[in-house]
């Protein structure tokens, strides 16, 4: 009885082929989109998940409480992982390590910028990363030594064996290489190149031995013995802050490690998601993706069943039971969505290295893994049952004296099931258009809006090596100009992207006692507003190395230190006493959707790490950058130049946006032309199953363009509704996407009107492909023969 | 007021050629109601499409009052027809979806007559064709006889100059089938021009003039001189 279900089921896609195609074609986008999408939700998920212990480990957060508002950050004093280590219970490892920062790293002739970390011995305890030479037990003990990565010591040594041979950091210390051990891979949230004792850390950073509570600059983890003790060891470390110092604001809380990638941001002490919101709409993009090319499927095997009515009415009187008839018709959908598997498969191999890259992803099948296999064969099966359900059911519904009689089967009820079904894709469509639109709205919006300074044309390198000397820099920096390749040059202690240095204890006349705002601090070498093309609002910027116990202020600053004459003002910043000389335009450090940071900047030619430089606009662009690099690369042979645009740093703020807008574009297109795909169809059996009526209205004088309205008005009909139970839908949705943007568009009517002019186009082109053949047929075809 | 020479049409499929119309001559006077007979596959039917303008012939000549229509291209022939012609076919081909009242009211829908005059003409031909009570039905809701009734009146409404019947009576018991053809003759005393595909010489008494096809040739042309006797 299979066999001969196989049989008939394979005859009739093989003899339908136009609509196998469209179904499989259908299925097989569907499939692949909601695959990529759910390896990048997979892979998401993944994150920091390759530790054997990973769900007994905490990250330490530090909660801050400043003006009733409590920041997060995963930053914790040194002494906190020995403490918490010896005097909380449950507790199997605490560790502390820096967070990966660049240094320089050399063997011989070779010398790499790469990103490293000190950590403690129980690090690798808690986290097991994979050895391949050296042993776990024995390293990060001695002080000058070091772990490199696969590619880290290939890169070094090439094909020598690294182990016990000493490399350079920084072209101060040699160290010993420990071990070897295996690349970290990109689903890792601390990510290095090569590992080094804390200890060592300690030796170049005296001040950290004694710091106590003072200054957060460690990540502190701890692994428990089981998650049984969770509550009680959370309980503890929450005071441990003011254990150490009494007048601490700050308290600490143990952030799954498992958690650390997805649920990053935190409201008032509280997770509140992050990352994961996004996942979850891909997610939820994944499946409805392909439950539009189900309703495709859904579509025309509906639409089919004129056709297939005949077949059912004969297998019915010769005694075929419902049930079996079932049966069949699941069948045949099933086979057509493991034929779109197969397809989806191809397309997924070919589309995966592309999508890799466009999401700075590492996504790959990985065939040996269960799970994989299990997800592919539930995918396949769930998406053959949806699709089939409705047809199998409907269809082996019909009776059979009706059927055979030639009573018109195709009843109302059917079609509007049809309708709703396109109604539903078009809604999907539609709003997906809008949402796009928004994104893009939103990004180009944020892009364009001033950001306070001229980044185009600005570049910036560390000050490393030489530079660290201020004679050197300023050699650097004459050179720089008398060469022409760029107009001025000026210094600052972080880059212009970067956040961090930030402190409460800054002290202004007229201070609320209870105030505690959070201000961000930098140093800043000469002529920085000039260089950096922002302007003064009132007072003078740097001028010599006299104004180091002078500083400038930025307009929120001003604002919220209510001053009325801000300049000549002596506040007191960190213990400092500072003569404010001029107040800056506000310029975007952090995030451009947020409004500035109060700011103070100070000029200390000492606490500078970064050259910034404006190109001079009369020399091309790559002749500027080889002049400039040739000049480094000259003053400071030993390091790598390491300059870059301060364009490309600012760009990077647009990620999450930016990958929401590549995603959404690239899957609501696949889901428009899979709805597309649905419409041909059903366009394509309508005109078939309407030709008769077409012949007879050609033959009483209809004209092509009578017809084409005639076939197409029903269509439009549907897309039109579905245009309007889109727009509050996807009002909604972008409005909710939108109030997480301090800085953000106003809806515009513009995204709808797109939507609906996109859709209705798209749509009466797909009918009108299958309508004009129709329409342009000679009728008396159609009614020869009957 | 038709008058057809040397038509000749060939069907080409893969495998062979045929010869479906063959040096054709027909003269057809306004106000004559001629038979086309003839056995199966001889080329009746396609001489009736060419006639209607729904096919094209290879070679010869189509006048119609002195218009020739080989020539036109397919939007002047749709003109053409639907200004000048009528058709009633074997099955009826009525639109199921469509009422008894929509399906006689289309013709006039593409010929651009006002709705309310629309309704005026449908309801008047309702009328004559004695199918009043049933202009709200569908096709399916019909007998046959009706059902080609429903046909004719749709030939009709227009007030075509020719009506072209392709085998009217052919899917009719005799009963059914006899109303049909009183209808037509009707129709042709109203002076109608009228030419019939048909199978039945009962039905062909009806008309003026016999047309015999064979294999693409007229063979014989018999002028019917006892009908109007008959029918009194
Ligand atoms: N579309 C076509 N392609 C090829 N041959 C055709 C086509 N239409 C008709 N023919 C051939 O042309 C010839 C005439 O066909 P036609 O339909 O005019 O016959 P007919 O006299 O109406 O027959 P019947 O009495 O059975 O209706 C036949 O031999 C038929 O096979
Ligand atoms: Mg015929």
């Amino acid at each position: 009885m299979f066999r001969l279900n196989l049989k008939i089921a394979l005859r009739n896609l093989w003899k339908n082929k136009a609509y196998t195609l469209i179904n499989m074609g259908g299925l097989a986008i569907g499939l692949a989109s909601c695959m990529v999408l759910l390896m990048y939700v997979a892979y998401e998920w993944s994150f920091d998940k390759q530790f054997k212990n990973n769900h007994k480990t905490y990250v330490v957060y530090n909660l801050a409480n400043a003006s009733g508002r409590i920041f997060s950050w995963a930053w914790t004093p040194g002494d906190m992982a020995p403490d918490v280590e010896q005097s909380i219970p449950g507790v199997a490892y605490a560790s502390h390590s820096s967070y990966p920062e660049d240094r320089l790293i050399s063997y011989g002739q070779r010398n790499f910028k790469k990103s490293g970390v000190f950590a403690d011995p129980s690090f690798l305890k808690i986290l097991d990363y994979k050895f391949v030479k050296g042993n776990p037990d024995k390293v990060l003990k001695g002080v000058n030594t070091i772990i490199l990565t696969e590619t880290m010591a290939r890169n070094l040594f090439g094909d020598e064996d690294p182990i016990n041979k000493t490399v350079k950091l920084d072209n101060a210390e040699v160290l010993k290489v420990e071990a070897i051990i295996e690349d970290i891979p990109k689903n890792n949230s601390i990510r290095f190149d090569y590992l080094m004792p804390w200890a060592l850390n300690v030796k170049v950073n005296p001040w950290m031995k004694t710091n106590g509570y003072e200054g957060n600059f460690c990540l502190t983890l701890i692994q428990l013995q089981d998650n049984n003790y969770f509550e009680r060891a959370n309980a503890q470390i929450k005071g441990i802050y003011k254990q150490h110092k009494k007048d601490s604001n700050s308290e600490a809380i143990m952030h799954p490690l498992s958690k650390w990638h997805l649920y990053s941001n935190f409201e008032n002490g509280k997770s509140v998601g992050g990352r994961i919101d996004q996942i979850k709409i891909f997610f939820i993009l994944a499946f409805c993706i392909l439950l539009i090319a189900c309703v495709n499927f859904m579509n025309l095997s509906t639409a089919r069943s004129e056709k297939r009515g005949k077949e059912v009415g004969v297998r019915k009187t010769i005694g075929s039971s419902r049930k079996s008839l079932i049966g069949q018709f699941l069948l045949e959908s099933l086979l057509l969505a493991l034929m779109g598997m197969l397809v989806a498969f191809v397309l997924l191999e070919i589309s995966l290295p592309y999508f890799d890259e466009l999401l700075d992803v590492n996504l790959s099948i990985n065939y040996s893994d269960w799970r994989f296999w299990s997800a592919l064969t539930g995918l396949t099966l769930i998406t053959g049952f949806i699709a089939g359900s409705y047809p199998a059911f409907y269809l082996s519904s019909f009776e059979p004296v009706k059927v055979l009689k030639g009573a018109t089967i195709v009843g109302n009820s059917s079609l509007s099931v049809r309708r709703v079904l396109v109604v539903f894709q078009f809604v999907f469509a539609t709003c997906l258009i809008i949402c796009t639109t928004v994104i893009y709205q939103q990004l180009s919006y944020i892009k364009n809006k001033p950001i306070g300074y001229q980044r185009a044309g600005l570049i910036e390198m560390p000050i490393q090596g030489n530079f660290k000397a201020p004679e050197k820099l300023n050699t650097l920096k004459d050179l720089l100009i008398k060469s022409g390749a760029v107009s001025s040059v000026t210094s600052f202690s972080r880059g212009l992207n970067e956040d961090g240095n930030n402190t409460f204890s800054v002290e202004w006349p007229g201070k609320n006692l209870k105030d505690e705002t959070l201000f961000n601090f930098r140093f800043a070498g000469l002529d920085f507003v000039k260089t950096i093309g922002t302007d003064m609002i009132s007072g003078r910027e740097f001028l010599s190395s006299s104004d180091s116990s002078n500083a400038i202020i930025n307009e929120s600053a001003a604002k919220i230190m209510g001053l009325k004459n801000p300049v000549g003002t002596m506040i007191n910043s960190q213990g400092t006493p500072l003569n404010i000389i001029g107040v800056m335009r506000d310029f975007v450090i952090e995030s451009p959707y947020y409004r500035a940071r109060p700011m103070i900047v100070y000029h200390h030619m000492r606490e500078v790490n970064v050259i910034i430089a404006r190109l001079n606009p009369a020399m091309n662009v790559s002749n500027a950058i080889g002049k400039i690099d040739e000049i480094i690369k000259t003053l400071n042979p030993e390091y790598p130049v390491g300059r870059k645009f301060v364009n490309d740093g600012f760009e990077q703020k647009f990620q999450n946006e930016k990958l929401l807008r590549t995603l959404s574009n690239w899957f609501g297109g696949f889901a428009v032309f899979i709805s597309c795909l649905g419409l041909l169809g059903l366009a394509l059996f309508m005109a078939e199953q309407r030709k008769k009526e077409i012949s007879i209205r050609k033959v009483l004088g209809a004209s092509t363009t009578n017809i084409l309205t005639l076939l197409n008005r029903d269509f439009i009909r549907l897309v039109v509704i579905a245009n309007l139970i889109a727009f509050p839908l996807a009002y909604i949705i972008v409005n909710k996407w939108l109030s997480a943007y301090e800085y953000r568009i106003n809806i515009s009517i513009l995204p709808f009107v797109i939507a609906a002019v996109l859709s209705l186009l798209i749509a009466i082109l797909t009918v009108s492909v299958q309508s004009v053949k129709v329409a342009k047929s000679n009728p008396i075809d159609a009614l020869k023969y009957e | 007021m038709i008058r057809i020479e040397k038509l000749e049409k060939i069907y080409k499929t893969e495998e062979i050629e045929t010869t479906a119309l063959n040096d054709i001559n027909l003269h057809v006077k306004e106000g004559e109601f001629v038979s086309i007979m003839g056995p199966s596959g001889c080329g009746k039917s396609t001489l009736l499409n060419v006639m209607g303008l729904l096919d094209k012939p290879e070679k010869g000549s189509y006048h119609f009052m002195d218009t020739e229509l080989l020539g036109l291209n397919d939007r002047e022939r749709a003109n053409f027809r639907k200004r000048n012609m009528g058709f009633v076919f074997q099955n009826f081909n009525l639109i199921d979806e469509l009422t008894v009242f929509e399906n006689i009211e289309l013709p006039l829908i593409y010929n651009k007559i006002a709705t309310s005059e629309r309704k005026r003409l449908v309801n008047e031909i309702i009328e004559r064709m004695n199918i009043v009570n049933r202009s709200g039905h569908f096709p399916q809701q019909l007998s046959g006889g009706q059902q080609q009734r429903v046909a004719v009146a749709r030939a009709l409404v227009t007030k075509p100059k020719l009506v072209l019947a392709d085998e009217p009576t052919g899917n009719l018991d005799s009963s059914h089938g006899n109303e049909v053809m009183e209808l037509l003759c009707e129709l042709n005393e109203a002076g109608t021009t009228i030419v019939m595909v048909t199978h039945s010489s009962h039905d062909a008494s009806f008309s003026n003039r016999i047309i015999n096809l064979k294999d693409g040739h007229v063979i014989s042309e018999k002028m019917n001189k006892g009908r109007n006797e008959e029918l009194i």
